[in-house]
């Protein structure tokens, strides 16, 4: 396979954009909802508008970790869907955006802004110093910076050994990894503290951040996994990916699965069998009222049920069968934010599942301006890292 | 794999195996260390002062059995003292050989075939150890099997919500199953030694324990299945065991025991403090058996990454914790936490930092990964910083809780110590004679890494 065989043949250069131009379409319509929706009921339009990012903010970050995680570690399974990880993360400045909105709403988001809440409350004065409004936007503000750098100059080395080649930048993007990882594991952490656990600004679980990283690595694996499987119907990834590669990705996934089962099951073993005043009402609010038939939805398709799919050889080296999974697992993942975020703005003892047709026009309008950016990225470089050394080794390990 | 290897050789790291190597010297060469050669200096030093502290360990558990757990230090509050850090300790230390053995025989990474069989011996001999504490710290050790679930005409039984109850499950299938994954992986090279002893003895030994083994293509073919299938069931062990072991701790609702990131957070120290200890063991002894070409600088450098990696998991812990007690806006979660920093085991607090987090950053550098003192400096210092953490864990969250009139302090008896280093002494005792009778080294194993195993499968494929 030459190198200019991995370039986007024109034809699949205008079906791409084509469909990049009707997922704009599409995400410019319902922002237009949205928007409405933003004017009629603004508590509503905030946290629909959350939990929506909460999704592509967590498929974009998990690849950028994945990204680092290959650059890292190597492996095949890396090398073919490299540059659809890396557009992911080129959307990041995109996103850092699309978060403005969000600082509009945190008043209406979060409790702790509001300062006769916080003057009535001992707890909240204590965190204060933490949760407050200029802190909020600064740290914010940084870990935007840090991601966006770190996207960038992987991605700008990545371009660098299309054209030369040369195996010193690969060693360069090793060496970024690492520390990379590192900046990413704390900034993640911060940043789900602030903009989801701070939502009840009582709660705390030190797990957070270990259980959004696991939920990101699997988000971004479930929609690369049905994106490559998309592409993979088209040359130049026709001839590249097999079922070897397919494998591999089915098994990465299943292992994130049942990360996200063992976590998110630690912190509710933990805090049940506590059944401490200032942590279990997060479970109460979510177990009651309708949430907990979400919850046990959770239980069954988020783990169970791909769990038990993903076991099989078969089923993870077929894009017949893995694909429809990777579907199944970024549905689940929507329910799941959906079920962190949504029971939060309820009382405890008074809640009920509901939702309002903004839980539906948000996610479309994100995802709809989302994918755009991502295709418009996927577009500018080769599908494959053609000056990687190990790209040779990497499409023979498929054959093999 | 042929390829492999040069594509490795490019990228500037060792080699898994050395070069020259063909079946037959890596069969000797392994066999030889069980049956002809003479046993190095070192493991004459190392086997005679084990064996001392083993016999101090009997003095210090018969002392125990005639005159009762007082003479620890251990008394209310801190009723957990040493003896339930030590568990900790060694069940974590045990965790780097399943994963070794287990996770990465999953993963398809070739190199570790040159050190699962003794991380594998490791985890057996740690467990056991650590198997010693909780019945040692029962007042009454002899009704241990009270834990155990059974019909019995007293109408008692265990009590199921308790964690303990849960650690008695998940350490019994954890030495279980380590066991006999060993020793479905011993057979094929119990049956080479068989074949390759001189004396009538060592014939009928080994010739026993082989049961059998012929290595028909059948007898192959079956030990693939199997070594799979316990691989398949160890990995899971891999997590569940220490995650049970943090139960013990998060089920309670003290501060400092009661957070959720314990169960991944032990899971990655007990990985951590492993695979020191793999370290530990490899680096003097593929010095004194001149190893070097069957456990390369690679399998030394991989073992610092994954020390580096886990090492960077944990300090993530530390840091969460300590920013989490202080979010919470709880009393005692902050005291707790600043009673551990600048209270009466600050010292040990900050030993441990200094162990766990700080001394480990030299493993960013590919030099110090490349220099086998250092690596060995290090691993110790990370064994002993392990240690200190589940001391401090246990000690500090114990001894000054929600009533300060019950608060008090653990000072270990001079028996405390002599049960710690004498279960140290054991393990050392057993792990060599593991070395002086059984191959440590897996010969059918790293057999598969040489160029001719792979020529021949290419060319039938």
């Amino acid at each position: 396979m030459s190198t200019a065989g991995f370039a986007i043949p024109a034809e699949l250069d205008r079906d791409l954009r084509r469909f990049r131009t009707r997922s704009l379409m599409v995400g410019g319509a319902a922002l237009l909802l949205v928007a409405a929706g933003a004017f009629l009921n603004p508590p509503q339009f905030f946290r629909s508008y959350l939990w929506a990012y909460l999704f592509y903010i967590g498929v974009t970050l998990g690849s950028t970790a994945l990204m680092m995680l290959h650059h890292l570690t190597g492996g095949a399974w890396g090398l073919v869907i490299r540059r659809l990880l890396e557009s992911a993360s080129r959307t990041l400045p995109v996103l850092a955006l699309l978060f403005v909105p969000v600082l509009f709403g945190i008043p209406l988001l979060y409790e702790w802004s509001h300062t006769d809440v916080v003057a009535r409350d001992e707890l909240l004065r204590a965190k204060a110093p933490y949760l407050n409004v200029p802190f909020f936007i600064a740290r914010t503000v940084v870990y935007f910076l840090l991601w966006v750098a770190l996207a960038r100059l992987l991605n700008r080395w990545s371009l660098a050994q299309d054209r030369t080649g040369d195996p010193g930048l690969a060693r360069k993007m090793s060496a970024l990894s690492g520390p990379g990882l590192l900046i990413y594991g704390l900034t993640v952490s911060f940043a789900m503290v602030d903009w989801v656990m701070s939502l009840e600004p009582h709660w705390w679980s030190t797990i957070i951040g270990m259980l959004f990283m696991a939920a990101q690595g699997l988000s971004a694996l479930s929609f690369i996994v049905a994106l490559v499987v998309l592409l993979s119907k088209r040359e130049p990834l026709r001839s590249v990916l097999t079922p070897r590669h397919l494998h591999d990705l089915g098994k990465l996934m299943l292992a994130f699965v049942m990360l996200w089962a063992y976590l998110s099951f630690s912190q509710l073993l933990i805090i049940w069998s506590g059944n401490l005043t200032d942590e279990i009402p997060w479970y109460l609010k979510r177990l009651q009222g309708g949430w907990g038939i979400i919850g046990i939805l959770l239980v069954l398709f988020h783990f169970a049920l791909p769990f038990a799919l993903l076991l099989s050889r078969d089923i993870k080296r077929s894009t017949r069968t893995l694909a429809p999974v990777a579907g199944l697992v970024l549905a689940m993942r929507l329910f799941d934010l959906f079920w962190w975020v949504a029971p939060a703005f309820q009382e405890t003892g008074h809640v009920s599942f509901h939702v309002h047709w903004l839980d539906f026009a948000a996610p479309v309008a994100l995802g709809g301006l989302w994918l755009a950016a991502f295709l418009w990225q996927l577009q500018k470089r080769p599908l494959m890292p053609v000056g990687d050394p190990n790209l040779e080794e990497a499409l023979a390990h498929g054959r093999e | 794999m042929p390829e492999q290897q040069l594509l490795d050789a490019e990228k500037g790291q060792a080699p898994v195996i050395g070069p020259g190597h063909t079946f037959a010297t890596v069969t000797d060469k392994i066999s030889s260390v069980v049956l002809t050669q003479r046993q190095p200096l070192m493991w004459f030093a190392t086997l005679s002062t084990a064996f001392l502290l083993t016999m101090l360990l009997l003095l210090a558990v018969t002392v125990l059995f005639a005159k009762g757990t007082g003479i620890w230090g251990i008394n209310m509050p801190v009723a957990w003292g040493f003896a339930i850090t030590n568990f900790v300790w060694w069940i974590g230390i045990g965790h780097a050989g399943t994963l070794i053995s287990a996770i990465l025989l999953l993963l398809n990474q070739p190199w570790r075939n040159s050190i699962n069989r003794f991380a594998e011996a490791m985890t057996i001999f740690a467990v056991a150890c650590a198997g010693l504490f909780p019945i040692l710290h029962l007042g009454r050790p002899w009704l241990f099997y009270w834990l155990i679930p059974y019909p019995n005409t007293m109408g008692v039984q265990p009590q199921f919500r308790s964690p303990l109850v849960w650690d008695v499950f998940a350490v019994t299938t954890y030495a279980t199953v380590s066991v006999l994954f060993w020793f479905v992986g011993l057979l094929p090279d119990l049956a080479t030694l068989r074949d390759r002893s001189q004396t009538r003895l060592g014939q009928m030994f080994y010739g026993m324990l082989a049961m059998g083994w012929r290595g028909s293509a059948r007898h192959w073919r079956q030990h693939e299945v199997a070594s799979l299938l316990l691989a398949g069931l160890a990995t899971p062990l891999v997590l569940s065991v220490h995650t049970v072991v943090s139960f013990d701790f998060t089920i309670a609702i003290l501060p400092g025991w009661h957070s959720t990131i314990f169960p991944p957070y032990f899971v990655a120290g007990a990985i951590y403090s492993g695979f020191a200890m793999v370290l530990v063991l490899a680096i003097p002894l593929r010095a004194a058996y001149g190893l070097g070409d069957l456990i390369t600088m690679r399998h030394l450098d991989n073992s610092a990454k994954v020390m580096l990696g886990t090492g960077l998991i944990v300090a993530y812990s530390y840091l969460m914790e300590a920013f989490m007690a202080w979010y919470s806006g709880v009393g005692v979660e902050k005291f707790l936490m600043l009673n551990r920093m600048t209270g009466p085991y600050a010292e040990q607090f900050w030993m441990l930092v200094s162990c766990n987090i700080v001394i480990i950053q030299l493993l960013w550098f590919r030099k110090v990964r490349q220099n086998t003192l250092a690596l060995f400096g290090i691993s110790i210092v990370v064994l002993i910083g392990m240690w200190l953490e589940r001391y401090v864990i246990i000690v500090t969250s114990l001894h000054r809780d929600f009533l300060p009139s019950s608060w008090g302090m653990f000072h270990p008896t001079r028996w405390d110590w002599a049960t710690y280093t004498g279960t140290i002494g054991l393990f050392l005792l057993l792990f060599f004679l593991f070395v002086r009778l059984l191959p440590m080294i897996s010969i059918f194993e790293v057999r598969t890494l040489l160029p001719e195993a792979r020529v021949k499968e290419e060319t039938r494929a």
